[in-house]
């Protein structure tokens, strides 16, 4: 899996001084060093002036230690915290995408289920409506015929929770969709602080979502999840225009 | 000759199982898995007695479906029930202009659907 961070962007605040100052640093000693050299090496003495180099060279190598060991460790790891999270929230992305398969599974199940089931139910119908025909001696055995006819039609009707539970389980997955951009969003912008405001925040997000509801039910999550007291209105089941 | 109902879903479930109501009350049952293939339907002569659509279908929507249908000559004026799981009122308003003639949401009891099936289609 590869890590969406981009590392160009500017560093967080307080950290982009500290390699300034050690560059610095360094320049000043080198500079040094290299002054003392030249002075002495137009003075004739040329071991002493190799001899000046090389302790200066160490010396700011030893300074840049110093203040390596002061301002080194605290960009890396706010690096390595950066590329963690971008790690985690591509995880979450698989995660999300788990779901929408699952989702996916679930509806082809149920979907190829209720159809052998409708069959079924269709067929045994026709069958008892045979049979209703032909039974006509006794009173009782009429009685038993239609018993097993009757909760048919209702079960038929009842099948319609597959193409519900189908469209609850696709917006599930639009949502997770728009998480994913977010998190996407969100993991690029861990290189540029700036840009965090710049970040769409997910109420104005899943707000968007709620154009694709189509269920009073569905709205209500939402509005509990926003924090909405909001009961709306859904109309009556059924009405004649 | 009993009435010839269209059902128009691209639910397989919803298909199967309202023809089966219907049918079983006496009713003809043609049906269409989209919006584009009711329209392919009924400008190939299919002249059902009620379409009963749903709002929400991938390509042509219900109500695009509804609109097209009360441009064509011959079967402009022919009641057309929705039946979805959307609830929404804004919804709703967009089907009574499109001049829908009812709106049930799904699920719907197959008693309440004949109830109303019926009231359109008194003679069956």
């Amino acid at each position: 899996m590869t890590s969406p961070v981009t590392t160009g962007g500017t560093a967080p605040s307080g950290t982009a001084e500290r390699p300034a100052r050690l560059l610095r640093a360094i320049a000043v000693a080198v500079a040094l060093a290299g002054s003392a050299a030249a002075v002495v090496l137009a003075l004739g003495g040329g071991e002493l002036a190799l001899a000046l180099v090389s302790l200066t060279s160490l010396g700011g190598v030893a300074i840049g230690y110093v203040l390596g060991r002061e301002d080194g460790p605290m960009p890396g790891a706010i690096r390595m915290l950066m590329f963690r999270v971008a790690d985690e929230l591509a995880q979450y992305r698989a995660f999300t995408k788990l779901l929408r398969d699952q989702g996916e599974r679930i509806t082809e199940s149920t979907g190829g289920a209720a159809s052998v089931i409708v069959s079924g139910l269709t067929e045994m119908d026709a069958n008892v409506d045979r049979l209703r025909a032909k039974v006509d001696e006794t009173e009782e055995l009429r009685s038993l015929v239609e018993a097993i006819g009757a909760p048919v039609v209702d079960m038929l009707g009842q099948l319609q929770f597959q193409d519900v539970t189908q469209q609850q389980i696709a917006f599930l997955s639009r949502l997770s969709l728009i998480v994913d951009q977010h998190m996407i969003d969100l993991a690029k912008q861990l290189g540029d602080r700036r840009s965090m405001d710049r970040v769409g925040n997910f109420k104005e997000m899943f707000n968007k979502a709620l154009d694709d509801c189509v269920m009073t039910s569905q709205r209500e999550d939402h509005h509990a999840a926003a924090g909405i007291d909001l009961q709306e209105a859904g109309g009556p089941k059924i009405e004649m225009f | 000759m009993p009435s010839i109902v269209f059902i128009v879903d691209d639910s397989a479930t919803i298909l199967m199982s309202m023809e089966a109501i219907l049918h079983k009350a006496g009713f003809t049952v043609d049906k269409a898995a989209s919006g584009e293939e009711a329209v392919t339907k009924l400008q190939g002569g299919l002249k059902p007695n009620m379409i009963i659509t749903d709002i929400h279908m991938p390509g042509m929507s219900g109500i695009d479906l509804i609109r097209k249908v009360r441009t064509m000559p011959g079967i402009q004026f022919i009641p057309i029930l929705v039946v979805t799981t959307e609830s929404q009122q804004a919804k709703r308003d967009e089907a009574r202009a499109a001049k829908a003639t009812g709106w049930l949401v799904k699920p719907v009891q197959p008693d309440d659907l004949l109830k109303v099936v019926k009231q359109i289609l008194p003679n069956g």
